[in-house]
């Protein structure tokens, strides 16, 4: 299951890659770096998220930074 | 030249193979519902069951195309029914369902089940738990209406109206003519988490069909009354005619039908209820809790057997004066019964007093049960009796004569 | 500029109305009822506040820098580092205000119709419509308004006129019975979502005609608060007391319609016009940030990282909550005071310094 789901992950990683690419050429140097930046980021979170579905994230450091007014909302 | 030909190949590859991927998250199709796997249920009954807690009924429509038609005529009324009834035994409904579910082909869909039966027993026992599965789930409608039968549900579902398609038909039906009360589901769960804890669910009881020779046996399910709750359990049942009156103060009285005779006269005045509005007026003074219930109606004349003349306001003024006599018999009678033998408040009291006194409620909610039964109670009653119908009691009595 | 589009205020106003309203319809009654009660048609009126201050800042800063969203200007006002770091504050509360947006999408239709398919089907389908939306750019988005909108505000509007039968109005009495408190309690959720307001920073600049930006950002506030009130108010006149424990009121109010037995089950319907309106929505999100990234980035176009940014939305999504009711419980608790820190916050700070810096450079 985490092994197809990993391998699903990657072929749309690629498959966004191989769509964007002939575009990606015209634009330019940056924009090509942006591109592989956002979709490196995109796959390791997605695999992570694979392998560790509990993974804590941000709603997570929210709750930690916001849980002192929070509190007063809470339903008992 | 050649390269733009190469980019547009590219792109066209890559385009095919990502529409590819599309279909193949369209193909999964993990909620598909085809009409001819569903089994659609149009009526629900739920019992307590003597080996597991709860026996869940369902009447099941069977989908088949109308038989005969033109041809044959009215064929209708013949035992060639459209639904069938099964049942299945669990700890809870969901539990029921799903041994239900078992015994049939097709997948269970609540989607249009209107009618929810529950047995006389399960009504004393409780029925907060089995609401809780309609308000939950979310297949089954809030809307569907609730009833309260005489002995078990199952045997109402599987009765055989003559008039209507289905048991679940002939109950809506019922209900949907304003005489009595009328619950849904979700009115069912307002009145049990509100305040005044209580509810009323019509009743339904069994009449024996009008063909004894060829119907023996099958009874057709009809309201008559309603069954009472305190807290989620039923205390108690009230005639048709008490449930009329708890009718008035619960602004439900819609349409109705009231006879009353004036002194001194032998015949009878009935009169159509056209409009009615009514009111709960609180009120807590010095420690004493009393309401009154304001009444206002507007009704026709629609039939006089007396010697009234009702073109005279004073004889007008009479009957007036009747019906709101009437009205307020009604009340008492229905107030007395749910107010000193049962104490449970279907009348939305509690409520009124809230509105009005929301302080003094805070306080004093936890003791509604005792202070129910001492509310004073007192009536207005405000009656308009605004056409006499199309006849007019001269020409009748010219007839007489002669 | 990246983007060349031109809308007309009224599109802009429909578009930020969709971006607030779309989901908070379908949340915000029940996480308000949870505190208010009775009082939940209130607690709008006061969440209005946030709305209007957020309106007034960013139109204040608007004027100061024309032609530029708060990406580009935060880095004007506070220099070229800390300007940089607000806008990755900013841009990354967006990131994860879409990933919540798509995923309050994805969870109503999941809990209402599609149980068994995964979230992420719901989502990424929608997310992959509005890729192209996003796509056309804000032209597209702006007729996609025009076209859609009007159709889920009569939606919302028949909705509670069919019930009229059922509506009992003595649910509202007693008003405030608790005092002004717990409704002020409730208006939480309601300030959260108004506080998206902010979002009007990336429609500003694409204006036709800027003199009318503030005059309508004003109305769609005031309409936006009035929806609010006016859903609310049919829920608890509907419900009453229940209307704590009702998961989605509206779609429940749909589903209880019936006109004479004929006009029933309209539920399909009603979620099918919705989610024009949570098109609108997400597109609008999920174009804002795209935008966002690409004028922070300094990049020429921002066609090729929309892709990308939908797959992230995606992850986001998923991960911004472990399940239905977590995601409820820190709607109504934490995560409202994110969205407010940040999205009043921020600008506050802005038009401060701006201001400061605008009387210094006179002086």
């Amino acid at each position: 299951m985490k092994v197809g789901g990993i391998f699903g992950i990657t072929a749309l990683i690629v498959l966004i890659y191989l769509w964007e690419w002939p575009k990606l050429k015209k634009n330019g140097r940056k924009i090509i770096v942006v591109f592989f930046t956002l979709i490196t980021i995109g796959w390791v979170l997605a695999i992570l998220l694979v392998l560790f579905p509990n993974m804590p994230g941000p709603s997570q450091l929210i709750d930690f930074i916001f849980k002192p007014i929070g509190r007063y909302w809470e339903i008992s | 030249m050649m390269d733009s030909s190469r980019r547009r190949k590219n792109n066209y590859i890559s385009l095919v193979l990502l529409l590819c991927l599309i279909i193949l998250l369209l193909a999964g199709c993990w909620d598909r519902t085809e009409v001819n796997d569903l089994a659609i249920i149009l009526a629900t009954g739920v019992d307590v069951s003597k080996k597991e807690a709860i026996e869940l009924s369902v009447q099941v429509f069977i989908p088949k195309p109308a038989e005969g038609g033109q041809q044959e005529g009215v064929s209708s009324g013949t035992n060639s029914s459209q639904t069938l009834v099964r049942s299945a035994e669990g700890v809870t409904i969901a539990d029921a369902m799903s041994r239900l579910q078992e015994k049939l082909t097709r997948r269970i869909f609540w989607g249009q089940n209107e009618v929810l039966v529950i047995g006389e027993k399960l009504a004393k026992r409780g029925i907060e738990d089995q609401i809780d599965f309609w308000m939950r789930h979310s297949e089954p409608r809030e809307r569907a209406d609730v009833f309260v039968s005489m002995d078990s549900a199952k045997e109402v579902l599987e009765s055989m109206p003559e008039l209507e398609r289905d048991s679940a038909k002939q109950l809506r039906k019922l209900v949907d003519s304003q005489i009595g009360v009328k619950v849904t589901v979700k009115d069912l769960s307002e009145m049990l988490s509100g305040e005044a804890g209580a509810a009323v669910i019509p009743w339904v009881a069994k009449l024996s069909p009008s063909n004894l020779g060829v119907n023996k046996g099958k009874n057709i399910p009809f309201i008559q009354g309603a069954a009472v709750l305190r807290g989620d359990k039923m205390v108690g049942w009230l005639s048709d005619k008490e449930t009329r009156g708890i009718l008035w103060p619960r602004n439900e009285m819609k349409s109705g039908i009231i006879t009353i005779r004036t002194n001194g006269e032998t015949g009878y005045v009935s009169l159509n209820l056209l409009r009615s509005n009514n009111q709960l007026m609180p009120k807590i003074m010095n420690g004493k809790w009393s309401i009154r219930v304001k009444t206002d109606a507007d009704l026709e004349v629609i039939q006089n057997t007396s010697n009234l003349s009702l073109l005279h306001s004073k004889s007008l003024k009479e009957v007036e004066r009747k019906v709101v006599q009437e009205i307020e018999d009604r009340e008492k009678l229905a107030l007395s019964k749910t107010q000193e033998k049962l104490n449970a408040d279907i009348f939305g009291f509690a409520e009124a007093f809230q509105r009005k006194y929301p302080r003094i409620w805070r306080r004093k909610s936890s003791e509604w049960k005792e202070i129910f039964p001492k509310v004073d109670i007192t009536f207005e009653t405000k009656v308009n009796i605004i056409r006499t119908g199309l006849e007019n009691e001269e020409a009748r009595k010219g007839g007489e004569e002669k | 500029m990246i983007e060349k589009g031109k809308i007309s205020p009224f599109q802009m106003a429909l578009i930020i109305y969709a971006v607030v309203v779309g989901t908070a319809i379908l949340y915000i009654p029940f996480i308000t009822a949870q505190h208010a009660k009775r009082d939940l048609w209130l607690s709008p009126i006061w969440a209005a506040l946030s709305g209007f201050l957020i309106v007034f800042i960013i139109t204040k800063l608007y004027k100061l820098y024309p032609k530029k969203t708060l990406v580009e200007y935060s880095e004007l006002i506070l220099g070229r580092t800390l300007g940089k770091i607000i806008g990755f504050i900013f841009l990354f509360f967006l990131l994860y205000d879409t990933a919540i947006a798509f995923r309050e999408y994805g969870e109503f239709v999941e809990s209402a119709f599609l149980h068994k398919t995964p979230l992420v089907v719901v989502t990424g389908g929608i997310a992959l419509t509005c890729a192209f939306a996003v796509h056309g750019g804000i032209e597209v988005l702006g007729r996609c308004a025009i076209i859609f909108l009007p159709i889920v505000l009569v939606l919302y509007l028949i909705i509670y006129l069919f019930l009229i039968p059922d509506l009992n109005v003595k649910n509202i009495f007693p008003i405030m019975e608790y005092g002004w408190i717990p409704s002020i309690k409730g208006s939480l959720a309601p300030h959260a979502w108004l506080s998206q307001f902010s979002l009007l920073s990336f429609l500003l600049p694409f204006l036709s005609d800027e003199t009318k930006g503030m005059k309508w950002s004003i109305l769609s506030v005031s309409v936006s608060v009035m929806t609010m009130v006016y859903i609310n108010l049919g829920n608890i006149f509907l419900f009453g007391g229940i209307i704590t424990s009702t998961q989605f009121p509206v779609f429940q109010a749909a589903r209880y319609i019936s006109i004479g037995s004929i006009f029933e089950h309209v539920e399909s319907i009603v979620i099918a016009v919705w989610v024009l309106g949570g098109f609108v929505q997400l597109s609008a999100f999920f174009y804002m940030l795209v935008l966002g990234t690409s004028q922070w980035l300094k990049l020429h176009s921002h066609k090729p990282i929309i892709l990308p940014f939908g797959f992230l939305i995606i992850l986001f999504s998923v991960w911004s909550a472990s399940s239905f009711q977590e995601m409820i419980r820190s709607m109504g608790t934490t995560t409202p005071f994110y969205f407010i820190t940040i999205q009043l916050l921020i600008p506050m700070l802005l038009l401060f310094v701006a201001v400061i810096r605008e009387k210094l450079r006179k002086a």
